[in-house]
């Protein structure tokens, strides 16, 4: 192995290493800009050249690999000349605008230009002005400060998969950006602001709100999906300002999706609760605690004195903390409703016995980075879980493969063989590739099944996932079984991708309608979320949940929850539990409380408020603490978050990391999909990215309008005219713009859920009819 | 977008680079783009980007970085002018402005007329001889005052011919 000397300190190192890396393994420090670990090697800011002993020239660090014998300097007179004149050059076209500039305090050039620089340049000329491209409601630019160094271009190409940002022009008219105007696209582009090592890319949405030295930072946990993202929630007062992502190699490495960088800026929401409302004769106005405590207790027990405790149900968002579902199921059962459900997206619950005892993937998410084939069922981990695809898409560029079945094409930014179903036809697309895999296949219209299969049987023990989005097909429990065989046909492990940021500690705590906490099975077993609707109930506490847009059914839930006598709902905002709710209590949103979730590995992690909450809103777990003791509950009498958390680990004792990914399956009556006319069509739809759950929803800066997708043909076929179409089915129309996307199917129509004006369509994969329409968009019943 | 005869050369040069080598194809695509329509409008680059399915933003960096790429309409003939050391040191601004004031218009723009277009370049590696520009495949050296009136007269004739 080479033996090496830098600043007179000898180190040996494995051959390949780079003098940068053998300086950071002793700890000698040599400045850089364009330098990432995590990136390419592009050695061209020049900054980290070192004296190498012999070498004529001084050698960027970064790039020169080291050499047995090797003595670099890196402070030696050559050295010092050489970071000197590369600091000299690259202040020339730099501005002086530290002053106000959002950089500034946290800013690379800055400081090393402190460290580093002769404080003297022989530039007197004009400097360079760069035109500053809009690129989007993410990042602001300001090109001029850009010193080329490419982080941005190089994230863009490896770790976004989308190259949007490039270095158009030539020696100094060299600019970054996207040439033509557009707004970039990549669901990380956020990372490109932390990477920038100037004020070139900064965040708009942080923009001119403080200095970086003013904010406290406090270690926070991403609520958005089951990666689990560390972050860094940095604050000023009562105000968060903005989220970074912390290091965490094993989970997020050092990056975070746009979701979880910008869902903050949903907290200053115009419908934010900060006191207790009450509905009195149709009016609301603001309460005190004890008021609303007591219409919300007294709300409760009528409801159960005049209908009993089993017309009572529960929902609550899987973005609460442990302690808080635990708290919840522990809330409804004591009060005796069993009833307490969070998967309100889902539609199909036959499987319910033979889920696992949480959504596990079985596996470290690093791990995943090696697995040489993959199947995604019904997943499309770009848009669900961001930071867990980037885990994929580096197996992919290491030579793994991925297999994707689906409903339709999904947009993957690295290659993926995608088997899409044919209208309606998901479940016999799993049936066929079972029969491909048994030996036993007939003609299929899917050419490439035998090829997939092939692949299948070929890798040593492949590995099938289960997307979060598989669960919400109204055949989803059969699809499960198909799996279930296609794994033992093929000798494959099995994994889930969880939905939620701890949708593994929502089963794990027993907010699930047929288990307890530790996954034990419910004496009495309450109805799932969808069921509800239609089960006449007279009494609702929601938690953290917006059912008219989180709920499949969302019009039916609004109904449901109109037509009950008493709703009490705890939650971060007003919005739609105005139109029902008879009690609203205010309780901490992101970054305002402390609590643990579990990803979707089944790590447990930690985090602690950042801000304190506004007002009088309270963390949910005192708000259930209070109302169990208000109903003389047993086992409600808590003081301190620790304590909840101590009960919680105790009532569910051990969990294992690697669960079987199935129970004992029971057999399935076969559910026809619902049937639809001769020239209809189906219904595809998901929760996108950026409308997953109430704070996300209301965060201004990553706002995109609702869309149909068609695929061109389809909308020939149709002889749709103009920008807009109408979309009916049973459930009522909306009108809205088209987009020609080829990769939906024919016979299909993409409309997305989680938006008030598509909620009146009903649930995904059901028949629909388009036709053209004019603006403006409105929704009407039927 | 592009005419049969052009995809065909593309198509030929294509065959020349690994499969998974597609960016290689970039610079003699937008030539053969380039040839058949002027120049390279955003469309036709994006249109490049699809036919060899890389990012359009690395075809543009390609047809920015070149001066050989026109990215607007140009004359019918295109004066390069080297601006680099050698060029430079031998008195290019003066062949810049003395073009400059014949034709009345800045490098980077074309005349009223459509006939020239005005452009100052890299270096053309025609150092022994500089000054020097380049008119189409032509290179004209050691240039002068007069030389430069010799060569507009003789490109405006050529122009006459054609009509």
């Amino acid at each position: 192995m080479p033996h090496i000397e830098i600043d007179g300190q000898s180190i040996e190192v494995v051959p390949g290493t780079t003098i940068m890396e053998a300086a950071q393994a002793l700890g000698i420090y040599i400045p850089f800009f364009c330098y990432h670990p995590k990136l390419s090697v592009a050695a061209n800011c020049r900054m980290c050249l070192v004296d190498v002993e012999k070498a004529p020239k001084p050698l960027p660090a970064c790039a020169t690999p080291v050499a047995d014998g090797m003595k670099v300097a890196t402070a030696s007179r050559k050295a010092k000349m050489a970071q000197q004149g590369v600091l000299e050059f690259l202040l020339i076209n730099h501005p002086l605008d530290c002053p106000v500039c959002d950089q500034g305090g946290e800013c690379p050039l800055q400081d090393i230009t402190m460290g580093f620089a002769n404080p003297h340049s022989q530039y007197a000329e004009e400097k360079r002005v760069v035109q500053d491209p809009n690129i989007g409601p993410l990042i602001a630019t300001e090109m001029t400060r850009c010193i080329q160094c490419t982080r941005c271009v190089r994230f863009g190409q490896e770790i976004g998969g989308i190259m949007e940002l490039g270095a158009t022009g030539r020696g100094e008219h060299m600019a970054i950006g996207t040439y033509v105007a557009k707004a970039v696209q990549s669901e990380l582009s956020g990372n490109m602001i932390d990477l920038c090592p100037v004020g070139a890319l900064t965040s708009k949405p942080f923009r001119f709100k403080a200095r970086s030295w003013e904010l406290k930072h406090t270690p926070g946990l991403c609520p958005h999906c089951s990666t689990g993202c560390n972050t860094d929630v940095q604050s000023l007062g009562r105000e968060v300002l903005r989220v970074l992502p912390r290091a965490n190699q094993a989970v997020n490495e050092e990056w975070i999706c746009d979701k979880g960088r910008y869902a903050y800026t949903g907290l200053q929401a115009e419908d934010r609760v900060t006191r207790p409302l009450l509905r009195v004769d149709g009016v609301w106005r603001e309460a005190s605690w004890a008021e609303a405590l007591d219409v919300a207790l007294s709300g409760l027990e009528q409801v159960i004195a005049r209908h009993g405790a089993e017309r009572l149900a529960g929902l609550i968002s899987a973005q609460s903390g442990n302690e808080e579902l635990f708290l919840f199921q522990a809330l409804l059962r004591g009060m005796g409703s069993p009833h307490v459900d969070h998967r309100l997206r889902q539609q199909d619950f036959r499987a319910d016995a033979a889920m696992p005892v949480y959504p596990a993937l079985n596996m470290a998410l690093e791990d995943l980075e090696r697995e040489p084939l993959i199947l995604l069922c019904h997943a499309f981990p770009r848009q669900q879980q961001p930071l867990t695809n980037h885990r994929l898409r580096k197996s992919v560029l290491q030579g793994g493969k991925v297999i994707a079945i689906d409903s339709l094409r999904q947009d993957f930014n690295y290659p993926v063989t995608q088997l899409v179903a044919e209208a309606g036809a998901d479940l016999a697309l799993y049936a066929a590739l079972c029969s491909h895999l048994s030996g036993h296949a007939g003609k299929t219209g899917v050419e490439s099944l035998a090829d997939v299969a092939s692949d299948l049987l070929a890798a040593d023990n492949p590995l099938i996932l289960i997307g979060s989005a598989l669960l919400h097909h109204p055949q989803a429990a059969a699809m499960i079984a198909q799996i279930e065989s296609l794994a033992g046909l093929a000798g494959a492990r099995v994994g889930w991708l969880a939905q939620d940021a701890n949708s593994a500690g929502a089963w794990l705590s027993g907010c699930v309608p047929h288990r307890l906490p530790g996954g034990h099975r419910a004496q009495t077993i309450g109805l799932p979320a969808d069921a509800l609707w239609d089960a006449d109930m007279r009494g609702f506490i929601l938690l953290g949940t917006e059912p008219g847009v989180d709920a499949m059914r969302g019009v039916a839930a609004l109904a449901a929850l109109q037509k009950a006598e008493f709703v009490l709902s705890i939650a971060q905002f007003a919005g739609e539990a105005k139109q029902y709710a008879d009690v609203i209590l205010p309780m901490a949103a992101f970054a305002e409380g402390a609590g643990s979730f579990i990803n979707n590995e089944g790590r447990l992690q930690t985090f602690r408020a950042a801000v304190k909450t506004p007002e009088e809103a309270r963390p949910a777990w005192k708000i259930l603490r209070v109302l169990g003791d208000g109903l003389n509950l047993p086992g409600f009498q808590f003081n301190e978050l620790s304590e909840v958390t101590a009960t919680w680990q105790r009532e569910i004792g051990e969990y294992a990391l690697d669960v079987p990914p199935f129970r004992t399956f029971p057999v399935l009556e076969p559910v026809p999909v619902s049937p639809h006319a001769d020239d209809g069509l189906r219904r595809l739809g998901d929760w996108p990215l950026f409308r997953g759950d109430p704070l996300v929803r209301r965060a201004i800066p990553l706002t995109q309008p609702a869309v149909v997708k068609m695929h061109p043909d389809q909308v020939r076929a149709l002889a749709l005219q103009g920008d807009f179409v109408e979309i009916s089915t049973s459930g009522g129309k909306v009108c809205l713009p088209l987009v020609a996307d080829a990769g939906i199917p024919m016979g299909t129509v993409w409309v997305p859920m989680g938006y008030a004006e598509t909620a009146i369509l009903g649930a995904a994969y059901a028949a629909c009819s388009v036709s053209t329409a004019t603006p403006p968009a409105t929704a009407t019943g039927t | 977008m592009l005419s049969e005869k052009s995809l065909a050369e593309i198509a030929r040069e294509r065959a020349k680079y690994p499969a998974d080598q597609a960016r290689s194809v970039l610079l003699a695509a937008l030539r053969i783009a380039q040839e058949e329509q002027g120049y390279l409008s955003d469309a036709v680059m994006e249109y490049i980007a699809g036919l060899l399915g890389i990012p359009a933003i690395q075809v543009y960096e390609a047809a920015t970085f070149y001066s050989m790429y026109d990215l607007q309409p140009v004359g019918r003939h295109k004066l390069c002018v080297c601006g680099s050391v050698s060029c430079f040191l031998n008195g290019s601004d003066a062949v810049l402005q003395h073009l400059s004031e014949r034709l009345g218009v800045s490098p980077g723009e074309t005349t009223a007329d459509g006939l020239f277009t005005l452009q100052e370049v890299e270096c053309l590696g025609a150092c022994k001889d500089a000054p020097m520009l380049q008119v189409g495949d032509h290179y004209y050296e050691n240039l002068t005052q007069e030389s430069l009136d010799a060569l507009l007269a003789k490109l405006r004739g050529e122009s006459d011919d054609v009509r």
